[in-house]
């Protein structure tokens, strides 16, 4: 559950993922779900070079619950990241982005060796290609890991549930494919692991 | 007048979206009648959102033109303008100097089109990032030119220019910018306002006989913009629009009023605003995205005990000579923050040249300390804004300039040479 208790921080998070992982949309959808969930202010921002499918991306969300947000600048001190493919833990870019007291989220199978990171960080893991390969939750390139990822996120901060996911999946994509969304996002809420 | 009809449906509501579609909601909200459109980053989901309206038939009787080239772009929004319709057009950067020709037709002709910028830097080498060199260029085409700090004012601004431009006192074209990426696409609640309140706000959309100095009728051809001799009207039409670009401040004013009664948001007198700069020691000039973050700063500060205050600027042209003056009169030192180059000028940045000629022969009005930062889109971080002020602070206080000043601008955020 979160781990911050005042009211007036502005809760940042950083998105690590790889060029048609879906990590941007995240980002956005994020934002949404804090909005929808009372949240007063959010910001969701891509960072946008020439990306291609596979190469690292890095995109921000900050939200706050009774504070308007006046920075449009980088998040640098993040209070979660979501690593959405276990191949950027060695990109210096990522390695440099996990500081001690962080919440790391990572899509991920398999255990990771905790080790790898700074003191004081917490860890959870949530198979969301799994997942989506299991329900057929695919575009061209690969598996859609945005909303898995953001189930899990939901559950492990609390910052909103599965409703207000179905809420805003359905205003953002509609009524169709609101069961595969959610299929997903509930696979997801409850099958990720504090490691 | 031509009577608003209940198909364009909007009910309020706050949603989570990107600058670019703030725009395209504006656009909506406006009913506007034309719209032509090349793309271009990153102004391009402007248009794209737009033929996505028009498309599912959410904007019933627009019509969507789609051309080759920028410049066709605003030749077929002047021609759609002339015939006595109210158009909207999204461009940046490249694409902006690519039109510059048709933007002196558009003001010449004084339509009253309104085109957002999602400013990027102009090239070489490439950039696509925040930096309004692009409109600033335009500084001279008779375009009114606003700016915006917030996902919210993209929306607002624009309604407010259909108000402006086609008052028959103004009659000019006008530019709406916002710095590329960092506010359109970055996303944000906004507030998209109830359709009857947008229309009981707007002036009606003209009817058929247009503008009150245009008269386009198949059934009596007349040609328009043809060859005029130096004796003839030339030079007379040049002063009357440099003399409604200054009576445009007026209206820009009551514009402004009239949105806050109208839907409850303030910005300031609508040419500046200002904030927090009672009592203040020194005050920052600033415009854009940057404006917002640079509130920040100031509340940081102002928390750690410092008196420093901001005036964000809403315009540049026109430029609020008067505003200007009356801030400067409040403090002794003013920092004016630039994201834009204007080379060989006094100061290297547009808006910092614009203050000090403003203040040029004003007795008791402020020291200016020009700076320029984040060109291309290099990140202003909230600490080097922090840093900014406090560079005031000391540079009012000890008399000490900062290092990397530049013929007396002061270039933060420089990659180090080695």
């Amino acid at each position: 559950m979160s781990n911050d208790t005042d009211m007036e921080k502005i809760i940042e998070v950083t998105f690590h993922g790889r060029g048609g992982q879906t990590a941007i949309t995240a980002s956005q959808l994020l934002a949404q779900l804090a909005y929808e969930k009372g949240f007063i202010d959010a910001i969701a921002i891509p960072i946008i070079g020439a990306e291609r499918r596979g190469a690292p991306i890095q995109a921000f969300t900050k939200i706050s619950r009774n504070k308007p947000i006046k920075t449009y600048d980088s998040v640098v001190n993040p209070d979660y990241i979501m690593v959405f493919d276990t191949s950027l833990l060695e990109n210096p870019r990522v390695k440099e982005s996990i500081k001690e007291g962080v919440t790391l989220l990572i899509n991920s199978a398999k255990p990771i060796d905790l080790s790898l990171f700074p003191k004081n960080i917490k860890l959870y893991l949530v198979d969301a290609t799994g997942i989506c390969i299991n329900r057929g939750f695919m575009h061209s390139s690969g598996p859609i890991l945005n909303i898995p990822m953001l189930g899990a996120f939901g559950k492990t901060t609390g910052y909103y549930d599965l409703k207000v996911m179905e809420k805003v999946l359905k205003k953002e994509f509609g009524e169709n494919r609101l069961e595969k969304n959610m299929n997903v996002a509930k696979d997801a809420y409850e099958s990720v692991m504090e490691a | 007048m031509v009577e608003a009809t209940n198909d364009f449906v909007q009910e309020k509501e706050t949603i989570v979206i990107k600058g670019n579609i703030s725009a395209a909601y504006a656009a909506k909200s406006a009913r506007v009648q034309v719209i032509s459109a090349y793309p271009i980053t990153p102004q391009t989901t402007v248009v794209e959102k737009l033929s996505e309206f028009v498309d599912n038939g959410l904007m019933p009787g627009t019509q969507y033109i789609k051309v080759e080239s920028e410049h066709s772009v605003m030749a077929s929004v002047i021609t759609a303008s002339m015939a006595g319709t109210r158009t909207f057009t999204a461009t940046a950067g490249q694409g902006l100097f690519y039109m510059f020709e048709m933007l002196h037709w558009a003001s010449g002709s004084r339509l009253p089109i309104v085109t957002t910028i999602a400013s990027r830097g102009a090239a070489p080498p490439w950039n696509i990032w925040a930096d309004f060199t692009d409109v600033m260029s335009c500084r001279d085409t008779g375009w009114m030119t606003a700016f915006c700090a917030t996902h919210q004012e993209i929306y607002d601004e624009v309604l407010m220019s259909y108000k402006i431009s086609e008052d028959y006192e103004v009659l000019l074209p006008k530019f709406v910018a916002y710095g590329g990426f960092i506010l359109s696409h970055t996303s944000k609640p906004v507030i998209i306002e109830d359709q009857d309140l947008v229309d009981s706000f707007l002036p009606p959309l003209p009817d058929e006989k247009g503008w009150p100095h245009l008269w386009i009728d198949p059934e009596r051809p007349l040609m328009f913009g043809n060859l005029i001799m130096p004796s003839g009207f030339y030079y007379e039409f040049r002063m009357k629009i440099h003399d409604a670009m200054i009576r445009a401040k007026e209206k820009i004013k009551s514009v402004a009023k009239d949105f806050e009664k109208t839907f409850g948001r303030n910005y300031g007198n609508g040419l500046i605003q200002e904030y927090k700069m009672e009592g203040a020691d020194v005050g920052m000039v600033i415009y854009g995205d940057l404006a917002l973050q640079m509130e920040q700063a100031v509340d940081d500060l102002r928390e750690e005990g410092y008196k420093v205050g901001m005036v964000k600027l809403r315009y540049f042209r026109p430029f609020p000579v008067e505003d200007i003056i009356k801030i400067a009169k409040k403090v002794p030192l003013l920092g004016v923050v630039d994201r834009a180059t204007a080379f060989g000028s006094p100061t290297g940045g547009p808006v910092s040249s614009e203050v000090k000629t403003a203040l040029h022969e004003v007795e008791g009005t402020a020291r200016i300390l020009p700076m320029i930062n984040g060109l291309g889109g290099r990140e202003v971080t909230l600490e080097q804004q922090k840093n900014q002020l406090k560079i005031l602070i000391k540079l009012n206080e000890t008399g000490e300039l900062p290092k990397d000043m530049l013929y007396g601008t002061y270039w933060d955020g420089l990659l180090e040479v080695k």
